[in-house]
């Protein structure tokens, strides 16, 4: 029983999310909004319950004094504080919720982000080499599209962003769209397993 | 060759990577404080989403939707975007809805809003409304819902108002009205609007997106199922551009902007140092300085350690 029933309710429920997308009845629709309504009672318990695990995960951090625990600190006193901010002053311009924002949230973000920039530049410098035809190919490539993309590249040749995007649009894209071709029969092949019941790995098991 | 010359590439195959990291700093931070003149070259999946978002200017009966699908981390190519969508619908009278499924991109509307908005006499309700922060498992639902009937499936606007009550829903039922949604991510997500809002109920699909992310996009741009994409900090600094040299655009002629035209788009450029456009207003363009330099760099870097790679084998050899 403890595998059948969520079986049987994935079962109905995906053919009945099957028929919706195909039939316009309002019998489809009602059954629609009635899972609209119930989706968006549910979605709330979500964030409850990732308040609670951020909580007791780095609860138990804290408590047990593991190595970097004072980062577990200033985790929960951000969390803490930045939502009393919000819920006592608002989320609006000029609170401190958006003061927070503007001047620790979207630096610090940005700044993390940026660091690609610098790992990228590093990482070509040392790695990226013309070792063999493939790789030959790819440097070429890689450094055609680096200039169209700038204007110093159309500043150089129009020839320069015009191969930049047959680039993208030829070789990229034929290779994309294989790849898409390839995880879209997997998904709807997984899909179908799913529904008809032969998949059932999810439940927990390997039968 | 000269040993002495080998010798010196030997040692900066083996250079400590501090130093690249100097290069790459100083490339970025030298243009970006000080800003330059350089051309920006408008490509049509920018020129599109223009063309289209200026469609509906001053039509009370079309509007269009921003969802942003990212956080603060990926603001320096994104924000410029939302900031310049934003510029243009309250510039040309255009009705502009925007909406948020993560908890971090909710002060990221507020401030995208409140920066373009300062400049304009546009009301929250009346010119645009904010959706508000929902909650990404409801993002499908939503999706769907708005397709028959958008007040039903939002609900709420992000000052908890009745979406049915609000002055700008007038005429503004579902993606037929709302017919243009603009996805800005970090990621694919663009993908969900073209499986559920397109392919169901016809409505059109932007996305702006990193610049990393391009690639990913590129097969539904080909087919048509994205009716424009704006590629990193780059389409941001094209559509500034758009927007400065049309929808901005003030004469005797043209009191509210002037219509779209290749030649003039071609002809026209926007000087980017002094103040006759805002800062806030040409911040990619800036941007772009720094990303020309800082790709030149990465291609003199990947050049030189290729240089450095031939000479050490052909001494090994």
């Amino acid at each position: 029983m403890k595998r059948q029933i969520p079986l049987i309710i994935i079962i109905t429920l995906g053919f009945m999310f099957v028929a919706h997308s195909f039939i316009p009845h309002k019998i489809s629709t009602d059954f629609f909004d009635w899972y609209q309504d119930w989706v968006k009672a549910v979605s709330p318990f979500a964030v409850s319950l990732g308040i609670m695990s951020l909580f007791m995960v780095h609860g138990t951090k804290i408590k047990r004094k593991i190595s970097n625990w004072q980062y577990s600190v200033i985790t929960l006193a951000g969390l803490v504080f930045t939502a009393f901010a919000g819920f006592m002053w608002g989320t609006q311009s000029g609170t401190p919720y958006m003061w927070l924002f503007e001047n620790v949230q979207m630096p610090m973000s940005a700044t993390m982000f940026a660091l690609l920039a610098f790992y990228i530049a590093s990482a070509a410098y040392k790695a990226f080499r013309a070792r063999s035809a493939e790789a030959t190919v790819l440097l070429i490539a890689a450094i055609i599209v680096m200039l169209g993309q700038v204007p110093l590249g159309a500043m150089i040749s129009k020839w320069i962003p015009e191969s930049s995007t047959w680039i993208l649009n030829v070789p990229n894209l034929a290779a994309k769209r294989a790849i898409m071709i390839g995880v879209g029969l997997g998904m709807t092949a997984t899909s179908l397993k799913i529904l008809l019941g032969i998949e059932r790995t999810y439940l927990g098991g390997g039968d | 060759m000269n040993k002495n010359v080998i010798k010196l590439f030997d040692k900066m195959q083996n250079i400590d990577r501090r130093y690249i990291y100097i290069v790459v700093a100083l490339s970025i931070i030298i243009p970006l404080l000080i800003p330059f003149n350089s051309r920006t070259y408008v490509t049509k999946p920018t020129e599109d989403i223009y063309k289209k978002i200026d469609s509906f200017a001053g039509d009370e009966t079309k509007a269009i939707l921003m969802s942003f699908t990212h956080d603060a981390s990926t603001m320096p190519e994104l924000f410029p975007m939302e900031v310049s969508v934003l510029r243009h619908c309250f510039e040309r009278n255009i009705k502009v809805f925007t909406i948020c499924w993560l908890p971090a991109a909710a002060p990221l509307v507020d401030y995208a809003l409140n920066t373009a908005k300062e400049d304009f006499d546009v009301q929250s309700g009346v010119d645009y409304c904010n959706f508000g922060y929902k909650p990404y498992v409801l993002r499908l639902p939503i999706m769907l819902g708005m397709g028959d009937d958008i007040a039903k499936a939002v609900e709420t606007d992000s000052q908890g108002r009745k979406i049915e009550n609000l002055e700008i829903m007038k005429n503004i039922k579902n993606y037929d009205d709302m017919n243009l949604v603009i996805d800005f991510a970090a990621s694919s997500s663009a993908l969900q609007w073209i499986t559920y809002a397109r392919a169901r109920f016809g409505a059109n699909i932007a996305a702006g997106v990193t610049a990393v992310m391009v690639a990913d996009n590129y097969p539904y741009l080909q087919t048509g199922q994205l009716m424009g994409m704006f590629r990193g900090l780059k389409g941001a600094a094209e559509y500034e551009k758009l927007v400065d040299v049309f929808a901005a655009y003030e004469s005797k002629d043209y009191p509210n902007g002037r219509p779209f035209s290749k030649e003039i788009i071609k002809e026209t450029r926007v000087p980017i140092t002094g103040d006759t456009v805002p800062y806030k207003y040409k911040k990619a363009r800036i941007g772009m300085n720094a990303q020309s330099i800082a790709h030149i760099m990465i291609i003199f870097f990947i050049l030189l350690g290729n240089i450095g790679y031939f000479i050490t084998r052909k001494k090994e050899l």
